[in-house]
């Protein structure tokens, strides 16, 4: 059976144009972003080959863009990610099910029940209206996810709309988005344990991880394999900033900036700090792990990053071409010159003042204080 | 007396020494922390943050013994005077700066004529510099979580807690931001408060040692 197993793995990555080879090479690469040695390629291949042990999963769709689906989904030209995340046996995935209708939501309501299932969610929670600006199957957004998580034994929020509310949540939020985490405890299941997967797609390779650690490392029965941070990302993935693995940061160290688009620094591949580039407050692992099949990332594209694998990312670092946020609308630098050349400008006025009224020769000093003078006494 | 005497009693050599430490601290800081900011000024990252990284050290140690010092240390009590007393008491607020914080704001807002009876040092003297402390230690926490992350220090907790508590690494990044402007709108007032009151002499004593007589009222 395990044979004809690994048979069977093998014939679809040859069918899909990967050798053995390539197999076991891509094991190492993900070995190495858990955080195992390259040893463990042949057992994380093993895990993969001896996928008997499915994982059922229910794949929700809150509000979001899809982005994250086919960021994963990344049709047209499959590997061996897709071998992997077709070890999940997902019962329900609004976007690319077969079934639609009462169909899929009797497959979703079986899977739910027997319990013990992934629950991956995307896109965010849309509180506003209370629950209404999000509406799936006539039941609001919230409790379809009350609905879900409630027996699921993992939930996995993908992309940053489902870890923190994401783009959809900035400023002004009228449809109130939130994270899953955000409200676990309102919803009930705080229990379960969430784990989160931020950036805005989500990046298929982290999801690849967690479905190995699941899988291999038995993650569900022993939450500490994935060793996530306080935040519940998994520390291997987020533990380090982008800036400190960028390939540009000896031009950063050397002080060799692209100013401007269009100027020969940029066709020096200098490094983008100084239009905007948020490498070094986003921490993901983007530079090693790299996008779109390993075929480049936001920096090597020439692209400053955005910092889209930050929490509130969009408020917190738009405009995307500038260091910093606006603060009330204002530039930080604009608020700090003019406090420094108000302040300049207040000492000067002072200062002549000072002058003309003969203070700055020494005034007299007075024989009591105000205070006592009111009471009534000396001083 | 108009202008008071300025003995070296009022800063003795070490708080002198001390203060040009402050000095060359703060504006390295500050010229680093523009470069680090968005180099206006193409020299070497590494060698700014360095530059950045030493002088906060030296900062907080010299800021440290200067309030350690300050409790051994006599200066003089009064402006004008030879008559000393232990530093810490003419820092801290002092009989004479009773009921004065307003009037000398008054004083200094063209408010009134007179100067107020005031210790060796005014009431909005003494806050400001009382302030420059936790301010100086509020920059070195602010700069350390920024650059803290990626060092996976045993203490770093110490430090996500802060930056979880202002909603993000990027708001530390502007609140250390902002924090400079402070420090640098403080110099700016200090030095002007200090140079229209009698440039020659506060400027020959803090920063040359050199004491200068007083002069008469009305000379
Ligand atoms: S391009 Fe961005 S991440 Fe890379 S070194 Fe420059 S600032 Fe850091
Ligand atoms: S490099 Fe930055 S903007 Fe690009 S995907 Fe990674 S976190 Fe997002």
């Amino acid at each position: 059976m395990a044979q004809e197993m690994r048979e069977g793995i093998y014939d679809l990555l040859a069918a899909r144009g990967v050798s053995r080879r390539d197999f076991l090479k891509y094991c190492g690469s993900v070995a190495a972003m858990l955080g195992l040695s390259e040893m463990a390629a042949p057992q994380i291949a093993a895990a993969v080959e001896g996928g008997a042990k499915l994982q059922p999963a229910v794949w929700l769709d809150l509000g979001l863009c899809t982005g994250c689906t086919e960021s994963t989904a990344q049709a047209g030209n499959p590997n061996v990610a897709d071998i992997v995340l077709d070890l999940l046996s997902i019962n329900y995935m609004e976007t690319i099910m077969a079934a639609a209708g009462d169909q899929a939501e009797e497959a979703k309501a079986k899977t739910i029940e027997e319990g013990g299932y992934i629950l991956i969610v995307e896109g965010t929670v849309m509180t506003g209206e209370g629950g209404n600006t999000l509406r799936i199957a006539g039941k609001t957004g919230m409790e379809v996810l009350k609905e879900a998580a409630s027996k699921a034994a993992a939930i996995v929020a993908v992309g940053s709309c489902a870890v923190d509310g994401g783009w959809v949540r900035a400023n002004p939020n009228p449809a109130g988005g939130k994270g899953v985490k955000d409200v676990a405890v309102e919803l009930g299941f705080d229990k379960v344990p969430i784990i989160n997967l931020p950036t805005c797609p989500v990046n298929p390779e982290w999801i690849v991880a967690v479905v190995i650690d699941v899988l291999m490392l038995g993650a569900l029965e022993n939450l500490a394999v994935l060793n996530l941070d306080e935040l519940g990302r998994p520390k291997l993935i987020f533990g380090q900033t982008i800036h400190d693995n960028c390939p540009r940061r000896g031009h950063f160290e050397n002080g060799e900036f692209v100013k401007q688009f269009g100027t020969v620094e940029e066709v020096k591949q200098f490094c983008l700090y100084e239009v905007g580039c948020k490498g070094p407050q986003t921490f993901t692992n983007c530079p090693k792990v790299r996008w779109n099949r390993k075929a480049s990332w936001c920096v090597e594209s020439g692209a400053p990053c955005i910092g889209c694998g930050n929490l509130n990312w969009v408020d917190n670092d738009a405009p995307f071409l500038k260091r910093m946020p606006n603060v009330g609308g204002v530039r930080p630098e604009t608020i700090g010159t003019v406090l420094g050349g108000a302040a300049a400008a207040g000492l000067l006025v002072h200062g002549v003042a000072s002058f003309s009224s003969g203070r700055a020769k020494g005034a007299p000093v007075e024989t009591s204080k105000a205070y006592d003078k009111k009471k009534g006494g000396d001083k | 007396m108009s202008h008071e005497g300025h003995y070296r009693e009022a800063h003795p050599l070490i708080f002198v020494f001390q203060h040009w430490v402050n000095l060359i601290c703060m504006a390295g800081l500050a010229f680093s922390g523009f470069v680090i900011h968005g180099s206006f000024y193409a020299i070497s990252m590494g060698g700014a943050r360095m530059i950045h990284f030493t002088l906060m050290f030296v900062l907080a140690v010299n800021i440290t013994s200067r309030i350690i010092l300050s409790f051994w240390v006599k200066d003089a009590n009064q402006l004008g005077t030879r008559e000393v007393d232990t530093d810490i008491k003419n820092w801290l607020p002092q009989k004479e700066n009773k009921h004065q914080l307003l009037e000398t704001a008054k004083y200094y807002l063209f408010m009134r004529k007179e100067r107020v009876i005031s210790a060796k040092y005014g009431a909005l003297q003494k806050i400001a510099y009382l302030a420059t402390v936790p301010i100086t230690f509020f920059m070195g926490y602010t700069g350390f979580a920024l650059y803290g992350p990626a060092q996976q220090w045993p203490v770093w907790g110490f430090f996500a807690g802060g930056i979880s508590l202002v909603g993000g690494i990027m708001t530390m990044r502007i609140i250390h931001y902002f924090g400079m402007w402070v420090v640098i709108l403080f110099t700016m007032v200090h030095a002007y408060l200090a140079a229209i009151d009698g440039f020659k002499a506060f400027y020959g004593l803090i920063f040359l040692w050199r004491e200068s007589p007083g002069a008469e009222e009305g000379h």
